[in-house]
């Protein structure tokens, strides 16, 4: 972001603030300590783990041996880790773009909205926000079930399975997860749209710009930092998705064609007590995440907004 | 992005429409009312189900209205055992993790976005690459951490780790937030006497507002239906909190009650709704109080 | 404006509510007081506890008993099957001898149990006496989450327990998980459509798929009619198939496991269980067993494998059909032959010591208790398998019950790995089922599903 006036403001108010000063440290100081005591000690022996002969045994006190790479290679020689690497990228990929295109489409919808339709539009997004994982879930395979679900009802096609096909069964688990994934990011947006400055629009429009023109030149680029940063977060979440597949395949399908790598990594590390093969799927998916999200880094870094 | 001063004065606007756009309004409020009905269907469907007797729950053909109806459901949560003290423990817990983490990424977010600092380019990405670790890859690590804090069963205990999963991702939000306020109405109320901190307190804080309640939505919900770490960080049952307590219904192979969970699942939904209807006018008016300085 | 008033509104009508619950429960908020002898009272609340989805666990006081000043035990039992009155039996019987000994009870629920015990048992504020599944408890023995009872094994039953479940609870050769209580898979079926199909009960494998099809033809005008109800994904029907042909899931070949499923024995088995599904069937092809009890309630139902448990889920007054319970009859399935029976999955619990217990000893004894035959003897008296075979014969009342206790003498188990969970974790035996049952290459499915398990039992 090379317009950001902010940035280049920070460091020249005046030179005599140049020296080292105690108050960003100061600020930062209880985020610090905070992650540093809780998350520190797990995450270093998550990536100790995935070297380790690590499972139920060894949580019971025996001692952990020191096993080099052997977890990652079983893990990368197995072919099923490949196939739920493949699927669940190209569901992570389709998941978080319909979020976003979705959610951004809401949050244009709500600034256009009477006062009233407004709290009405984003109360329903609140209360699909506010249900528990599990029990949406829950509703949704009701809604798509075999002999008793609405879906069915409504197309007359009772008795025929939405979960044996794959394809169908990605399709009603990308429906739960879009909807849960966009109130979010519709609110979010909606809020950040709210800190755009109507003269700039209305500028805009008598200039003659066109609706898609003033999203183009004038949204997009306002809310570049929060677009980027929830579009990180849904790649995040979505790469991992686990309630909504894991109940679903409870309810039907066959579990090995539908795995995607969160409910693979869970079935290896609690379901089969194997945490260290657990904790090397766990990095894995950590160097993926770091990779799909490097350009984003990168270009953070270069345009200095980091 | 370059009229960064005047925009905070006119914000308010949009939340009353002139009259002369109701007209045009047909279209956004028909989509507006279909976004209503998509989003809200399966929450009605959960409040519909929580009224129905068992066996009208799952149905060849559906009904849409709960006829007959029973409070059945709702009298088996409020006389089931522990749900008060499970009602009290989310509260505390969710509360504790509210505060803290909006006051603590507030500061951090501010930290990162106003100032430049030897470390603090570590610090982002930490933070970013902190929330790609699968947080139930941490369970076993974490609960052995708190153990020899003693802090297995205790409210403390569940609201840090809560703290630790909700801190990244808030702070990683609001940093957006922060940098879009102008910081020249900052340096405005610094000139005027303040201290650079009292500038962040009482200038920055009040400008962020919208983004504190998309975040502490985010948060409030996060520690309110978190489920893995409260089963095994709280097992006593009096330790429970809800969505914990609320698996008392699904007796797993034997079959589950699926009035009583839908019967607790509106019960839990109720506080977050309001939570949102309290703080809901900050997203659109978060820039009014400051407006005023500016 | 609006906003407010409404949330304003919101909130007065939860306060509202919120107290008008408060003061129609002072009892059950009650709760969290400690009652310091509540041992003896007998819970009416608890006495009508009938086997359902929502065990009535509805008493005002949390289950404990002792000073404590002689020491502390926490008692982890899961889910519904033990109703508070038998607790409070044992505490009772076990305060008598310890006094100054605190019984607390912790009920937990069966979801998320793994995780629980794989945390709570390592911890320094471990429980005491906890309640494994059968199929899970060969893991934490395997492990050394477990105090070894080898030593007490003739004070904890001996010889009288369930042979089945008695190897469930041994590992290599040390006896650490003590049989609590078993279930065995028996065939329900509606007596009525029986009756007016003119057929009686089956007694080979050949009679009872002849059954399910003229129960199937007879019910054509209902919808998803099953004259045989088999969801896909419910391997435990398909178990006693594989069995009674002579196969097997695996078997230990010297330090290995084989898998055993595409052997011609268990194939036959399975060839048999896909023609039920398909000649007799109307469930879900990829579905589970969790919604049986609904269709048996539509009337959807001829004839279904289940659990002993099973019909106090169908006639439960919550979600079930009480005015069914005429109509349900139960038998232990039939064999190849007449007179015979194929073998039963029997599925159940067993009872430990956490290694961390800090009062082994006081553990032991509360142990004895819940194996004694006092205590068993409320298992037999509701239906439920007890742990001890001399207790089978009073195993009385309904017919389920009667045909669990046939079903159960001629009762197998899965494989005793350390590793079965990771079978059961990775769903292999109902991705093979589910496959079978849309008609897939039985031989070729079982291959695929022998790989698997070889290779999770091995790894």
């Amino acid at each position: 972001m090379e317009n950001s006036p902010i940035m280049e403001h920070v460091d020249g108010i005046t030179p005599r603030h140049r020296r080292v000063r105690p108050l960003p440290y100061v600020l930062l100081a209880p985020a610090v300590v905070a992650l540093g005591l809780m998350l520190g000690y797990p995450i270093v022996r998550l990536f100790t783990l995935a070297l380790q002969e690590f499972g139920l045994k060894q949580q019971f006190g025996a001692a952990a041996k020191w096993v080099g790479f052997d977890n990652f290679r079983a893990i990368l020689r197995d072919a099923e880790f490949w196939s739920v690497l493949r699927r669940t990228l190209l569901f992570c990929a389709v998941n978080v773009a319909l979020t976003m295109v979705l959610g951004m489409a809401i949050a244009l919808l709500l600034q256009r909205l009477g006062s009233k339709m407004r709290l009405l539009t984003m109360l329903g997004l609140m209360l699909a926000w506010s249900m528990p994982a599990l029990t949406s879930t829950v509703i949704w395979q009701w809604i798509f079930d075999t002999q008793y679900g609405i879906a069915n009802w409504a197309l007359g096609r009772q008795g025929q399975s939405w979960l044996s096909n794959p394809l169908t069964f990605y399709f009603v688990a990308t429906i739960i997860v879009v909807w849960m994934g966009i109130p979010f990011v519709a609110f979010t947006l909606y809020a950040g749209l709210t800190q755009i400055p109507e003269e700039m629009m209305e500028a805009a429009a008598i200039d003659g710009a066109r609706p898609w023109q003033r999203f183009r030149d004038i949204v997009v680029p306002a809310l570049k930092p929060i677009l980027l940063i929830l579009t990180s977060l849904s790649v995040l979440w979505d790469f991992r998705v686990f309630t909504q597949v894991y109940v679903l395949q409870r309810a039907g399908g066959i579990t090995r064609d539908t795995n995607l790598l969160g409910v693979y990594a869970y079935r290896i590390s609690i379901g089969a007590n194997q945490f260290d093969k657990g904790a090397a799927v766990a990095v894995v998916m950590v160097m993926i995440t770091v990779l799909m999200t490097v350009f984003y880094l990168r270009s953070m870094t270069r345009q200095e907004e980091l | 992005m370059t009229a960064t001063l005047e925009r905070v004065e006119r914000t308010v606007e949009p939340i009353t429409p002139r009259p002369h756009r109701r007209r045009r309004n047909v279209l956004p409020n028909a989509l507006g009312l279909m976004v209503f009905l998509v989003a809200a269907f399966p929450v009605y469907w959960m409040v519909l189900t929580s009224f129905r007797r068992g066996v009208d729950i799952q149905k060849a053909t559906p009904q849409f209205i709960p006829s007959p109806g029973t409070l059945g459901n709702y009298r088996k949560v409020f006389h089931r055992d522990f749900f008060w003290t499970a009602v009290k423990n989310s509260l505390t817990v969710t509360l504790l993790v509210l505060v803290l983490s909006l006051f603590i990424a507030f500061l951090a977010a501010v930290s990162v976005s106003r100032f430049r600092f030897r470390g603090r380019r570590a610090f982002v990405i930490a933070i970013l690459l902190v929330q790609m670790v699968p947080a139930e890859a941490l369970i076993i690590s974490l609960f052995r951490i708190l153990d020899g804090w003693q802090l297995i069963n205790t409210i403390l205990g569940l609201t840090l780790t809560y703290l630790a999963f909700v801190l990244p991702f808030t702070i990683w939000t609001l940093r957006g937030f922060v940098a879009n306020v102008p910081k020249e109405l900052e340096e405005a109320s610094m000139i005027d006497g303040s201290s650079r901190f009292r500038a962040f307190m009482t200038i920055t804080l009040p400008l962020v507002a919208p983004g504190l309640v998309a975040t502490g939505v985010f948060a409030f919900i996060q520690a309110w239906n978190e489920f893995i770490f409260a089963l095994v960080i709280m097992n006593r049952p009096e330790n429970q909190t809800l969505p914990v307590w609320l698996q008392a219904f699904n007796e797993g192979a034997k079959g589950t009650d699926w009035g009583g969970v839908m019967a607790g699942s509106t019960l839990m939904a109720i506080p977050v709704v309001i939570f949102f209807l309290l703080v809901q006018r900050r997203v659109a008016s978060g820039l009014t109080a400051g407006a005023v300085k500016g | 404006m609006r906003s407010i008033k409404l949330a304003a509104g919101l909130a007065t009508l939860t306060m509202v509510a919120l107290s008008a619950c408060g003061s129609d429960s002072t009892s059950s908020s009650a709760t969290n007081a400690p009652a310091p002898a509540a041992t003896t009272a007998a819970a009416p609340a608890a006495a009508e506890t009938t086997v359902a989805p929502v065990p009535a666990d509805t008493t005002p006081a949390p289950i404990v008993g002792g000073t404590g000043e002689g020491g502390e035990l926490r008692l982890w039992l899961n889910g519904g099957d033990t109703p508070d009155d038998f607790v409070k039996f044992a505490i009772a019987e076990f305060n008598k001898k310890h006094p100054d000994v605190k019984v607390t009870f912790e009920r937990q629920q069966w979801t998320g149990i793994v995780e629980k015990l794989t945390t709570a048992l390592s911890s320094s504020d471990s429980p005491d006496v906890i309640e494994l599944g059968n199929t899970q408890a060969q893991a934490f023995e395997a492990a050394g989450a477990l105090k070894d009872l080898t030593a007490d094994k003739a004070k904890l039953g001996g010889d009288d327990l369930l042979q089945s479940l008695v190897e469930a609870g041994t590992y290599d050769g040390k006896f650490y998980g003590v049989p609590y209580y078993a279930g065995a898979r028996v065939v329900l079926y509606r007596k009525d459509l029986f009756a007016k199909s003119g057929l009686a009960i089956p007694t080979t494998i050949d009679e009872m798929l002849a059954d399910g099809e003229k129960l199937k033809a007879d019910n054509a005008s209902t919808p998803n009619f099953s004259g045989m109800y088999l969801p896909g994904k419910n391997w435990f029907a398909a178990l006693p198939f594989i069995w009674v042909n002579g196969g097997d899931i695996a078997v230990q070949d010297g330090s290995s496991w084989k898998g055993m499923l595409s052997s011609d024995k268990s194939v036959a088995g399975l060839t048999e269980f896909q023609k039920f599904i398909q000649e007799t069937s109307g469930a879900p092809k990829d579905g589970d067993d969790s919604k049986d009890y609904i269709a048996f309630c539509n009337g959807e139902v001829g004839m279904m494998p289940a659990p002993g448990w099973k019909p106090g889920q169908i006639i439960n007054k919550d979600d079930g059909c009480p005015a069914m319970e005429a109509n349900i009859g139960a038998f232990a399935m039939p064999g190849l032959t007449a007179g015979t029976t194929s073998p039963a999955f029997l599925g159940g619990s067993n009872l430990a010591i956490s290694g961390k217990s800090k009062n082994p000893d006081l553990a032991n004894e509360l142990l004895q208790i819940l194996v004694s035959k006092d205590y068993q003897k409320q298992f037999a008296d509701q239906g439920t398998i007890p742990a001890l075979k001399s207790l089978l014969g009073g195993i009385t009342g309904s017919d389920a019950a009667t045909a669990q206790a046939k079903a159960a003498a001629n009762s197998r188990f899965v494989p005793s790995s350390e590793n079965w969970a990771a079978v059961e974790a990775s769903n292999v035996l109902p991705d093979m089922l589910v496959a079978i049952s849309g008609g897939a290459d039985v031989k070729a499915e079982a291959a695929k599903a022998d790989a698997a398990i070889e290779g999770l039992l091995n790894g």
